[in-house]
């Protein structure tokens, strides 16, 4: 190897090839590329298969709701041309039957575009609620069905192949970085060319990061692209691009670290052990005590309070509404009674009580309601915090945001949800009180769902802020192992 | 001569930095996750008490009702945490604990802690449990990797071996040193802790909880013994420390963190679990279907507001539709609860490759916080829902139905409150969590011996190569 000081580029490119021949010969980068390409495209495979079952999911929820639209229309014809029986909880003339039993109203959250990079907190909160006027206690507290045994196990997803796997490789391929030249005696022989410590590390580096990204990176994009048309967008294009960048500066962290860990000057094997302390203090210990000081510190109000404070409206409501709920009932005998006179219709007393009482439930409840969602952000804004201690923490929350399945959005759609809850009843109150009949044009303007999507520019900066923190972070480690290991305190 | 093996290990890895800062690490997140989970526990158990006494108690005083409308009221009743639920949550933050007693609704378990969480809650929940099956093993690694190799490398298993040492008292002494560093780590704080759980319970509930910490010991000690003679045999069977390491920690990471999930998707696969729209449909449709076979076989009619179903009939009418939706409820709850313990023992297998997974489905079980535990709680609360539904339906038979039309304005009292029993709820014993996960026992038995023939057949082979 002829090395000339004044170009260091070319040192470099030189090391960059060297190194590339050599681990691609001792097998050891290809057999790591192999077994990365298979975890991220098992992992796409998850998300893909969960971002799908969602979409069902809302696909048919809508289908739902249009049917029972339908459904509602032909019956209200029948029953003001009079030709059909009249049920006193089924008639859509009825506004409170309407708002009740037969509203056939959801609210749902689309899948962002990316949702199949990470699946977030997608698999545990709903995307879609029945609207009724049923009391928020009632309906807002449905979780998806999940066995609680696989939540526990988490997914198999793409965030997880790169925030748990993808440094476990990077120290696979970087533990021995320098002090396997050091065991083998060549890091002496390398050192009295005119070459520092520093190229020579740079170089090695250089190669098995790109190795690693040139599968980790184009891999998901290329098929979410090709099979995903709602990715195309020019939002979708920057996010990806947020992504990539993100995790290259994930990569970079980790590589630093490794170098950073070589520059010490211990062995191989020492460093193997130092690496994997740090990966686990990182990624696995860090986070989970997090998580328990975050509950500590900010701890979610109790939900037993919440159930016996429910329990204490309702009795309350039930008391209010007394008269309503005792009254005479005799619409079954008496079905006539029920039938549409001019723009009136008669609301059984007990059906305007249960819509009453539920409205009166919601009233009192609603400051506890708000208490845990306001917790709950308290929380994230705490972890947002905390995020700046474990690169782990911050990788994930940044991937679950561009994917948009981050707890955030999740309470905003709850939030919406909740918004709409109160429209859905404002809407039907003054026709349940003042007994007023719901007509063919009514039933074609009831109020629409429409979810608003978290501002982008929020999101937005909020990823990149996070990937020049991780950015900051590796160029600040890479640079203190650079200082080490050029000071010549690589000590062979 | 192996206990003197043993000492000299002992020593060497006591002077050894390795042990004494993660062994430290582990011992203070140790401390950190009982005294968090204790607190948490004790918090929740007064506060549930006391919620579900206070429910009750406004249930026998609530004065003159309508029974229906008592029952739309209803009581709450809490799922109270099992005494070991500090030591292993289990799958406690992912399943709800309050049950809302109402007519006419099946009873869900409702409010999941890690609804309440941020998604930091996904990385894992810092419990003592959580600590043993993924931190120890990987303590004992980092401690054993090269116990003999190392030997090898220094020379010193030369000199070893001249002085004629049998390898079978190498590799206990070994395995003794590796057991103990482990041991004296977890065992003081273990045996401390049982003390103080067990005197602070009633004398009628401790002999039940000692058997659990008595079983729960038996398989910590295969798992962490599978893991020391398995890091023993490696260490006897690879060229260099440095690939005893390597192919240790590759191991871990697959087993302790890999299989898991993949285990958990696989299944998913299997055994599909359905959505909640599917469910939910499912559950209405079986119902409705009931329901009409039951009114045109009691009343003759097609539905519920039939007009030659008079108001008279109206209680009649409701015991026999909640009646009719019992069966319904049964069938669909027992199918999606079924699918999930179907997913569960399918993992089990998993436990072949990642004995984690076999460990995790036993300590659950013994602690009490498993699914099959969780599901009895759901019965026992459903239960005592339609023991109320009943209850109400009798008394509006008895007394409403004879009122006509008046029927809405009558009227129950205190007395017919009373009827309604306390929900008292007993934890299953140690013989029903056994019943469910013996054959996890029984696996960790297996591979804790394979381990040990692996690590013989090691040690059996030519050391000096």
């Amino acid at each position: 190897m002829t090395l000339v000081k004044s170009r260091p580029l070319s040192a470099l490119s030189l090391i960059v090839r060297h190194e590339a021949r050599i681990l691609v010969r001792d097998r050891t980068l290809p057999l790591v590329c192999c077994l990365l390409a298979l975890m991220v495209g098992y992992g796409l495979f998850v998300g893909l298969a969960q971002a799908t079952l969602r979409e069902r999911m809302v696909a048919q929820v809508l289908k739902h709701e249009q049917e029972t639209q339908t459904a509602n229309t032909g019956t209200l014809e029948s029953v003001l041309a009079g030709r059909s029986a009249l049920v006193p909880f089924s008639n859509p003339a009825n506004p409170a039957a309407l708002a009740g039993t037969l509203a056939g109203r959801f609210a749902t959250i689309p899948n962002a575009p990316l949702a199949a990079m990470a699946i977030g907190q997608s698999d545990m909160m709903p995307n879609y609620y029945r609207i009724s006027y049923l009391s928020k206690v009632q309906f807002m507290y449905d979780t998806e069905i999940e066995n609680p045994w696989n939540l526990l196990s988490g997914h198999f997803d793409l965030s997880f192949v790169i925030v748990f796997v993808l440094p476990l490789l990077v120290t696979t391929l970087g533990y021995n970085l320098l002090s396997a030249e050091r065991e083998h005696g060549t890091l002496r022989m390398l050192c009295s060319q005119p070459l520092s410590v520093a190229t020579l590390l740079t170089g090695k580096i250089i190669v098995r990061m790109l190795a690693l990204l040139a599968i980790a990176i184009p891999l998901p994009l290329i098929v979410l692209l090709l099979i995903r048309p709602e990715t195309r967008g020019a939002e979708q294009l920057l996010l990806m691009l947020s992504w990539s960048a993100l995790i290259t500066a994930y990569t970079l962290f980790w590589f630093a670290v490794a170098a950073l860990v070589n520059a010490t000057g211990l062995s191989s094997s020492t460093n193997a052990l130092i690496m994997v302390a740090l990966w686990t203090t990182f990624v696995l210990i860090l986070p989970v005590t997090m998580n328990l000081v975050v509950g500590l510190v900010s701890p979610a109000p109790s939900r037993t309070e919440l159930a016996s404070r429910t329990r204490v409206a309702t009795a309350e409501s039930l008391r209010e509404f007394e008269n309503l709920y005792s009254a005479d009932y005799r619409y079954a005998s008496d079905p006539e009674a029920l039938l549409v006179k001019g723009e009136r219709i008669e609301v059984p007393s007990r059906m305007r009580a249960f819509f009453l009482a539920k409205q009166s439930v919601d009233e009192k409840i609603e400051p506890l309601l708000q208490a845990f969602d306001r917790q709950l952000l308290q929380q994230q804004r705490l972890v947002d915090r905390l995020s700046l201690l474990s690169p782990a923490i911050l990788v994930n929350e940044a991937l679950n945001l561009i994917s948009g399945t981050d707890t955030r959005r999740f309470v905003a759609f709850k939030d919406q949800t909740e918004a709409f809850h109160d429209e859905w009843r404002q809407y039907f109150s003054p026709r349940i009180l003042e007994s007023r009949a719901m007509t063919a044009q009514d039933l074609s303007s009831l109020p629409q769902w429409h979810w608003n999507e978290i501002s982008a520019s929020e999101t937005r900066w909020s990823i990149w802020r996070r990937t020049a923190l991780m950015l900051a972070l590796a160029f600040m480690v890479g640079g203190v192992a650079l200082a080490r290991s050029s000071r010549g305190s690589a000590g062979f | 001569m192996f206990a003197i093996i043993a000492a000299k290990d002992m020593r060497e890895l006591a002077r050894d930095g390795r042990l004494l800062w993660a062994g430290g690490l582990i011992l203070v997140l140790l401390l950190v996750a009982l005294a968090a989970g204790w607190n948490r526990q004790v918090q929740l158990n007064n506060e549930r008490s006391a919620g579900q006494a206070l429910d009750y108690e406004a249930w026998l005083h609530q004065g003159y009702r309508h029974p229906h409308d008592a029952a739309e009221q209803g009581m709450h009743v809490f799922k109270p945490e099992p005494p070991l639920g500090v030591f292993d949550p289990g799958i406690g933050p992912f399943v709800g604990s309050t049950v809302w007693l109402q007519a006419h609704r099946q009873s869900e378990v409702k409010f999941r802690p890690a609804q309440d969480a941020t998604g930091l809650q996904r990385f894992g929940e810092l419990s003592p449990a959580w600590l043993l099956q993924v931190l120890v093993p990987l303590l004992i690694i980092v401690i054993g990797f090269n116990a003999l190799s190392g030997e090898r490398e220094r020379g010193t298993l030369r000199q070893l071996l001249s002085l004629g040492v049998p390898a079978r008292s190498l590799l206990l002494g070994k395995a003794a040193a590796l057991a103990s560093c482990a041991g004296l780590l977890i065992a003081p704080l273990g045996v401390v802790f049982a003390a103080f759980i067990v005197a602070r319970l009633p004398a009628g509930e401790r002999l039940d909880v000692v058997y659990r910490i008595a079983w729960l010991a038996a398989a910590y000690g295969f798992y962490l013994g599978l893991f020391v003679f398995l890091t023993l045999a490696v260490s006897a069977l690879v060229r260099s420390s440095r690939a005893a390491l390597v192919i240790l920690l590759g191991f871990w990471v697959v087993a302790t963190l890999i299989a898991p999930r993949t285990a958990s998707e696989a299944v998913n696969l299997l055994y599909p679990t359905p959505s909640r729209l599917a469910f939910d449909d499912h559950l209405s449709h079986d119902i409705a279907g009931a329901a009409g076979k039951a009114w045109a076989a009691h009343f003759g009619v097609r539905s519920q507001w039939d007009a030659s179903l008079p108001l008279s009939k109206w209680g009649a009418a409701l015991k026999v539709d909640d009646e009719a939706g019992y069966g319904a409820l049964d069938d669909n709850f027992g199918a999606l609860w079924d699918t999930f313990e179907r997913q569960q023992r399918a993992q089990e297998w998993v436990g072949l490759v990642a004995p984690v997974v076999a460990l995790r489905g036993f300590s659950m079980g013994l602690t009490g916080t498993d699914f099959s535990q969780h599901r009895d709680f759901s019965t026992a609360a459903e239960t005592q829902r339609r023991k109320i539904q009943d209850i109400v339906s009798e008394d509006l038979v008895e007394h409403a139905d004879p009122l006509g039309n008046a029927h809405f304005t009558y009227k129950a009292g205190p007395e017919l409150w009373a009827t309604v029993p306390p929900f008292r709820y007993q934890l299953p014993t140690v013989s029903f969590a056994l019943a469910q996960h013996w054959a996890s026992l029984a696996l960790l038995g297996v591979m804790f011996c394979l381990s040990v023939a692996l690590a013989r057949y090691a040690v059996s082979r030519p050391l000096m190569r």
